[in-house]
């Protein structure tokens, strides 16, 4: 290149640079800083309909400037934010990792904020509350209620000539024998699973069936060992066992177009499974068609109980606008503020022609107003699930908040799987995630 | 260029030699364009790297006070079973996947090399992969590798293969993470290519009328005109191979299909977990160090054995 | 023996007026075939099969993404490769929204910022880091060897444990919630490129840098006008990676920016992704989200596409050796 348009060319690439910083400069002005009378919410993005009328209202009574930068929450933005001294005024966050943050000190304790706006804590569930509840002071609010059912497909029953007690999950014997009567196993691949017991998932539900908690109250002490739990690990194993084994079930299981039309209900590719309650609303879309039925989950003396979970709001440590941010909280979760968001809900979804389940808000007064005054019929077997979905509710349980709720999780999920893998026995995997809890816990409360 | 004496000389010479290159006009011009780096290199590298291995002796976990726990992080480091066996499927996957990844790109850009002009398009669908965001190939990891389902299997079953479970089963598991590995190398790809288009073709020339067959002029003149790159493309995936993260993370470790097993929890999903899951901050640094000490050893021992098998043309140093 | 294939090949000349032979694409000896010389024609056609194959496979991911952006909700994990019912409105939903979902993503700002900012990522790591491989290729001098191992030694350490330091620095300067964490500390090059640019300014012979020294030039002008236009491939090659590294990058907008309207595009698909599950109250509407990220590689798809095309010719005009 001769020199001057050499010279040309590098005085472009050298404007083009700045010009392109320039334009950096413009696009990162909306760098937001703490003012008086805002409030940074982190974990709370744009939600859905529910979310979105809910936070309208919520802005409204809090009068402050609402900043809610989208996405879930995030550890390591939230630690992040928290290393540099400039911590979001609100989370959202699931509840089982408030344990863990309020015992490093990161949450504060609501007591005032409940007291000053006078948020009436009876209204929440008590599972819920509890779940964020650590050394007797509460650090979150409870929002929505994961119900666990279980869901069968009456097809299937049906065509292998199985009643419904067959499912009762009181009686162990009877079910392992109703899942190989409905299991089908053709050319050494699963074509059907019977029952599908959702280990390691909810293991705390297996262990509460045969009567122990895997965890004590107070969230210190690790009951991962105890008899009844490998117990209860030792038959939902057998229930896997006797349908292929762990690699052909789970197989089989990935191939299910969970979402689909063409799902493994409507497809008749299972008996039945526990799970969450939202899974109906997704059935009813996309394969309403469908029989099933919802049956609680009983555990051994027959009694109805459910493993519930669910989102929380907390305060961090150093919250700029905790004021703004407790009035915030108690209108997003108020009966209220429910029921308007579930009308506004039923309306959009009656006017695209799309079913509606109602609500599980984790809040007992809301649930019972959203379904005596929004819900309307579907069909006769999804109006019976979402019965079903509200009478359980009270018979719920929850793990309690704990100092290390990670690493109490992540070692009962990760001893399940060694078992699931063949690598160890039931009680030698338990009793090594029992080992990994107490020092964890240990380790977090020295 | 400063002189050198006939004899060998003493120690006390050699250093002030040494110091004199100081004084050099080349070493000043060489400082100059190592500036850039050098600044950045003290804020944004060796500060953090300081920082964190001073977190290393610390119980550092960002909400609660910090104390200063002397070796306490590195006793626990080497009395850690999760280390012991994490350390263990990372060096295993490791020595799997660098040969297959340095073979594969290397044969893919040789083959690339000689098809001309339908180069260009080849070369952008083997990098294709290389662009695909994670999400993608954490889904199709699941519907790939099935065992009793998976387009993989299903392939294997025509001709008479019985594939293995590669998610479940863990002897399995690394091989099917090697194999969604290799499927990105499209990055070496590219840069073996660029080094293969730089072989001067005389060379070839000469040394076929030397009477060379294929296989000796692949050796004597690709091999070592291109060692610079494959030299390069060698250390920079062993590092890789040895923090290994993205792939296995959306694979095994995301939040919908937790199922991660001692076969697949690699050292730097470990590091990951203690920093971020459970605020063990200090000692995730303790786990960083023992990591960087490891790749250092690693990375040495290639670079002296790069000094018998790496011509650099412009070699007179 | 081969014959040369692909773009016509000039002689050049290089600094010095030594003439430099033509480097054609060359075919280098094939490492598994062994073929009789009159054989060309077969060793093409196992060529192209093998490349037919191999490209199946590597495209079949991206396929199956595409397939899966056109199809509706409930049939996106089927497993057919051709959609049963098109759906190109998914592609608009990315802008739009779903209906129920409130609001409809700023999908052409995360575009537009993940353009700008891999374009000023990618120059600037190229220039600086071209300059720093230059220094520790040519120059001779103290430390040499140490500093080197230094800019190795940086790539050893896993990135998680330096990411809250260094958020702490950036915040420091009151950086953090703008995008310039993106992109600024390329300003100081990146070891990798550093490595990578070492490595090919080694292959260039001290002869040519001689040359020119004896003619009076001084080192930048020697490294402006000799260095730079012959590791041209290796620059082109170095903009790519990078352009494509800051284009995938989720950490960093993770951690740095609170705004949508700063977001790129990875940032913003995690986004849509966390909306858009069953448990948040969406209706798992992954074609959306797969849309977006179709989208979103198409890009750097067509900057990979046109850099590599320059770097072909970069080779065939330039002719040099090493």
């Amino acid at each position: 290149m001769q020199g001057w348009r050499k010279s040309l060319a590098f005085a472009s690439l050298i404007a083009a640079l700045g010009v392109l910083a320039f334009a950096a400069t413009l696009a990162s002005a909306h760098s937001t800083t703490t003012k008086a009378g805002s409030l940074n919410i982190m974990g709370f993005g744009t939600g859905d309909d529910v979310a979105e009328s809910r936070a309208a209202i919520a802005t409204k009574a809090a009068g402050a400037t609402v900043n809610r930068p989208s996405g879930g929450f995030n550890d390591q933005q939230f630690l992040a934010a928290v290393a540099s001294g400039n911590p979001p005024d609100l989370v959202y966050l699931d509840r089982q990792k408030v344990g863990t943050y309020a015992a490093k000190g990161a949450f504060v304790p609501l007591t005032s904020c409940i007291k000053s706006q006078k948020i009436s804590t009876k209204q929440y569930r008590i599972p819920g509350l509890n779940e964020v509840t650590y050394k007797g002071q509460i650090y979150g609010i409870p929002e929505f209620y994961d119900v666990r059912t279980i869901l069968v497909d009456n097809n299937v029953l049906d065509q292998a000539g199985v009643k419904l007690s067959g499912l009762d999950t009181s009686n162990w014997p009877r079910l392992l024998a109703t899942a190989k009567k409905l299991v089908k196993i053709e050319n050494g691949k699963v074509t059907r699973i019977g029952f599908d017991p959702k280990i390691p998932e909810f293991f705390p539900l297996w262990a509460k069936a045969n009567g122990v908690d895997i965890l004590s109250k107070d969230g210190l002490h690790p009951h991962l060992n105890d008899p009844r739990a490998v117990a209860a690990l030792q038959f939902a194993v057998s229930l896997i066992n006797a349908q292929g084994g762990w690699d052909k079930f789970k197989s089989f299981r990935d191939t299910w177009d969970f979402f689909g039309s063409n799902n493994e209900i409507a497809a008749d590719q299972v008996g039945a499974f526990p799970m969450e309650q939202w899974y109906y609303n997704v059935l009813a879309g996309s394969s309403p068609k469908v029989h099933i039925t919802a049956l609680q989950f009983r555990n051994k003396k027959r009694q109805p109980i459910n493993y519930e979970t669910g989102s929380a709001w907390a305060i961090p440590k150093g919250s700029k606008n905790p004021q703004a941010a407790c009035t915030w909280m108690k209108s997003m979760t108020s009966v209220s503020t429910w029921l308007a968001a579930a009308k506004n809900r039923a309306q959009i979804r009656k006017a695209k022609n799309q079913p509606y389940t109602g609500i599980s808000t984790g809040n007992a007064l809301a649930d019972d107003a959203i379904y005596k005054q929004t819900y309307t019929s579907i069909n006769p077997f999804f109006d019976q699930t979402v019965k079903k979905v509200l009478d359980v509710q009270r018979f719920s349980f929850n793990v309690p908040a704990s100092p290390a709720s990670n690493e109490f999780r992540t070692a009962w999920n990760d001893a399940i799987n060694r078992v699931l893998a063949g690598q160890q026995t039931a009680k030698a995997a338990l009793d090594q995630a029992q080992k990994e809890s107490v020092a964890a816990i240990k380790a977090a409360t020295k | 260029m400063a002189t050198v004496t006939a004899t060998v000389p003493g120690p006390r010479a050699r250093a002030r030699h040494w110091f004199a290159g100081f004084a050099q006009r080349e070493t000043w011009a060489a400082f100059a364009f190592l500036s850039p780096w050098l600044f950045g290199f003290f804020v944004f590298t060796a500060g953090p790297m300081i920082a964190s291995l001073i977190l290393s002796f610390s119980d550092y976990s960002v909400i609660q006070t910090t104390h200063n726990v002397g070796w306490d992080n590195y006793h626990h480091l080497v009395h850690d079973p999760k280390v012991r066996s994490a350390m263990k499927t990372t060096l295993i996957y490791t020595v799997m996947v660098v040969p297959a990844h340095v073979v594969l790109s290397l044969g893919l850009a040789m083959v690339l090399a000689r098809i001309g002009r339908l180069a260009g398009v080849f070369r952008t669908i083997f990098y294709l992969p290389v662009m695909t965001p994670a999400v993608a190939v954490g889904v199709l990891y699941l519907l790939l590798f099935n065992g009793d389902h998976g387009l993989i299997n299903s392939g294997l079953g025509l001709v008479g293969i019985h594939g293995p479970f590669w998610e479940t089963d863990p002897h399995w598991v690394k091989p099917s993470l090697v194999i969604m590995h290799l499927w990105k190398v499209g990055a070496s790809v590219v840069i073996l290519l660029a080094a293969l288009m730089a072989v001067p073709q005389h060379l070839y020339e000469a040394s076929a009328m030397d009477g060379a067959g294929k296989w000796r002029r692949f050796w004597d003149v690709t091999v070592p005109m291109i060692s610079p790159a494959l030299f390069f493309i060698i250390i920079i995936n062993t590092i890789a191979a040895l923090q290994t993260f993205d792939e296995v993370y959306t694979a095994f470790f995301n939040a919908s299909t937790p199922f991660g097993t001692d076969a697949t929890l690699f050292y730097s999903i470990y590091l990951f977990q203690e920093a971020f899951v459970n605020f063990h901050m200090g000692y995730a640094s303790a786990l960083a160090w023992g990591l960087f000490l490891v790749i250092a050893v690693v990375t040495a021992i290639q670079v002296y054995g790069s000094r018998r098998f790496v011509y650099y043309e412009g070699d007179k140093r | 023996m081969t014959a040369p294939q692909g773009p016509i090949a000039t002689s050049g000349e290089g600094a010095g007026g030594v003439p430099i032979p033509p480097s054609a694409v060359v075919a280098p000896a094939g490492r598994w075939y062994r073929f009789p010389s009159g054989a060309s024609l077969l060793g093409r056609t196992v060529y192209l099969v093998l490349l037919t194959f191999l490209t199946a496979i590597f495209l079949y991911p991206f396929l199956w993404a595409v397939s899966a952006s056109l199809k509706p909700r409930e049939e996106v994990f089927d497993n057919k490769l051709i959609p049963r019912h098109w759906q190109p409105s998914n592609y608009l939903d990315v802008f739009r929204g779903v209906p129920d979902i409130a609001t409809g993503a700023p999908f052409e700002r995360w575009l537009f910022n993940s353009l700008y900012i891999g374009v000023l990522a990618a120059v600037t790591v190229t220039i600086s880091s071209a300059i720093v491989a230059f220094a520790f290729a040519y120059f001779r001098f103290p430390l040499r060897n140490f500093l080197f191992a230094c800019v190795l030694a940086t790539m050893m350490l896993p990135g998680a444990v330096t990411m809250i330091p260094v958020y702490l620095i950036w915040n420091k300067i009151h950086l953090t919630g703008t995008q310039y964490p993106l992109w600024a500390s390329n300003l100081f090059a990146s070891a990798f490129y550093i490595f990578l640019l070492r490595q090919f300014f080694l292959g260039i012979p001290r002869e040519m840098f001689e040359a020119s020294r004896m003619d009076g030039d001084s080192y930048l002008t020697m490294f402006w006008r000799i260095a730079l236009p012959l590791a041209k491939p290796a620059l082109i090659v170095t903009a790519v990676l990078e352009f494509k590294a800051s284009w995938t990058d989720l950490t960093k907008p993770l951690i740095y920016l609170r705004d949508d309207n700063q977001f790129t595009i990875p940032r913003g698909i995690y986004n849509l992704l966390g909306l858009l599950g069953p448990s948040a109250g969406g209706h798992g509407d992954y074609q959306i989200v797969i849309a977006g990220t179709v989208l979103a590689t198409i890009p750097m798809i067509i900057i990979f596409f046109l850099g590599q095309r320059y770097f072909i010719e970069g080779i065939a005009t330039q002719g040099r050796k090493g």
